[in-house]
């Protein structure tokens, strides 16, 4: 791949991963708007710092952890902003009215969503987007042996919550 | 042999090197039972990549496509993002105001215009008014809730409430404000000399629809306000000691030149 004429190119590949950016996002999230909004920061970010994407990493996994990283920020900057005017607002409640009705696909969401956050994005990321241990590693700035423990954490206890079929540990 | 879960989890994500992946094939042929555990993790997988897959099938959002296809493309759709924003502040000596996206957006900005002080007439009296210069400043009102609240005092029934307290780059104390009243409002005023000098006004998009729930509008938390806050806080906001002591200074500012 040329160098000279990639950035249209690489804002077409965004374009292609942003279906799964927001996948991310919301196993990130959680609130489908917020990540919506927590995309579009990232992707613009991306945009900023083109320079500092070497082409041979994954494009995915580098945008993953600028959407992680940017939620970072948003979550601190919220926290801020909550001193900054009156603490009434009632949390936002789209996010659980539209996971009711979504039946088939509770208990996995549910599950998933119930991990802890560490143990959530590791399983997200590996068995959702199908990033390699490497990658998913990278994305969430922990060593390789951090990430496989949380992955395993993470599995163990989704198996408990979904009660798959295949037998049992020994 | 034993194998560990982690092994066999790797496995089934194809994380193995080809010498483990055989001893791990080795073993499953021998005892069933691993095999059924490397089938659990695989179906687990499966189930996450079918769980999650709905997203993928959504039309996605055309303010992201935008924002993929670059700034130029589409600048009136940036998101409210406080680090750029503040970026942006450090960068020019008065930020011009950045455009929200569109459910922002309905906050109408109203810095330093006119149309600001007409809709700031309250009951308890004129809260913003012009002062020297074409600046608006606080009037009574405004300034008597700016000089003598604390922020974590929440008496009810009042016409303005001031919010936090911090200092901006030059030194000077601000402090965010919302009003009750029929126009549910939010904004930033900096004290100068003798005055609450309003940096920013922001017009609670429900106000007119919802006016009687003016609390719940006028604390809304304003992108243009917060943007606004972002763009000139120096450090941390005060807390109720330092908003004590400012308080009992005058709001004198500091260093300023």
């Amino acid at each position: 791949m040329s160098t000279n004429d990639g950035v249209e190119n690489i804002q077409e590949q965004i374009v292609a991963l942003l279906p799964r950016l927001r996948r991310f996002a919301r196993n990130l999230v959680r609130n489908p708007h917020d990540a919506d909004d927590a995309v579009q920061i990232a992707v613009e970010r991306a945009l900023l710092r083109l320079d500092q994407w070497r082409s041979d990493a994954r494009l995915d996994s580098w945008l993953f952890k600028i959407l992680r990283n940017a939620w970072i920020d948003e979550v601190r900057a919220r926290a801020r902003r909550a001193k900054i005017l009156m603490p009434e607002e009632a949390g936002e409640q789209i996010g659980e009215a539209t996971m009711e009705r979504e039946i088939d696909r509770w208990s996995a969401e549910a599950a998933l969503s119930r991990l802890p956050e560490d143990q959530r994005l590791a399983v997200s990321l590996v068995l959702v987007e199908g990033l390699s241990y490497k990658d998913a590693a990278e994305v969430l700035d922990v060593p390789l042996g951090t990430l496989t423990s949380r992955l395993a954490r993470g599995r163990e206890a989704l198996q408990e919550m979904l009660r798959l079929p295949e037998g049992d540990l020994s | 042999m034993t194998i560990s879960e982690e092994t066999l989890m790797a496995y089934a994500d194809g994380e193995l090197d080809a010498e483990t992946r055989a001893s791990v094939e080795a073993a499953m042929r021998e005892d069933p039972e691993i095999g059924k555990r490397v089938a659990r993790h695989r179906a687990l997988r499966e189930a996450m990549q079918e769980a999650f897959s709905a997203v993928l099938q959504e039309p996605v959002p055309d303010r992201l496509i935008a924002a993929a296809r670059g700034p130029t493309v589409a600048p009136k759709d940036s998101v409210v993002d406080l680090s750029l924003a503040r970026e942006a502040a450090r960068q020019r000596v008065s930020p011009a105001p950045r455009r929200w996206q569109p459910a922002a957006m309905a906050a109408s900005l109203l810095l330093g215009l006119g149309l600001g002080f007409l809709a700031w007439h309250e009951s308890g009296g004129t809260l913003i008014e012009p002062g020297a210069g074409g600046k608006l400043i606080a009037g009574a009102a405004l300034a008597e809730a700016l000089s003598t609240q604390l922020s974590d005092d929440r008496s009810a029934d009042r016409v303005v409430v001031a919010g936090m307290s911090f200092r901006d780059r030059s030194g000077d104390f601000c402090r965010t404000f919302s009003s009750s009243g029929s126009d549910a409002s939010s904004g930033l005023a900096c004290r100068e000399g003798s005055e609450w000098r309003i940096k920013a006004l922001a017009q609670s998009p429900r106000s007119a629809a919802n006016s009687s729930n003016f609390r719940t509008a006028a604390s809304e938390d304003s992108p243009a306000i917060r943007a606004a806050v972002e763009g000139s806080i120096d450090g941390e906001p005060l807390d109720h000691a330092g908003e004590i002591a400012a308080r009992k200074a005058g709001w004198a500012g500091g260093q300023k030149h």
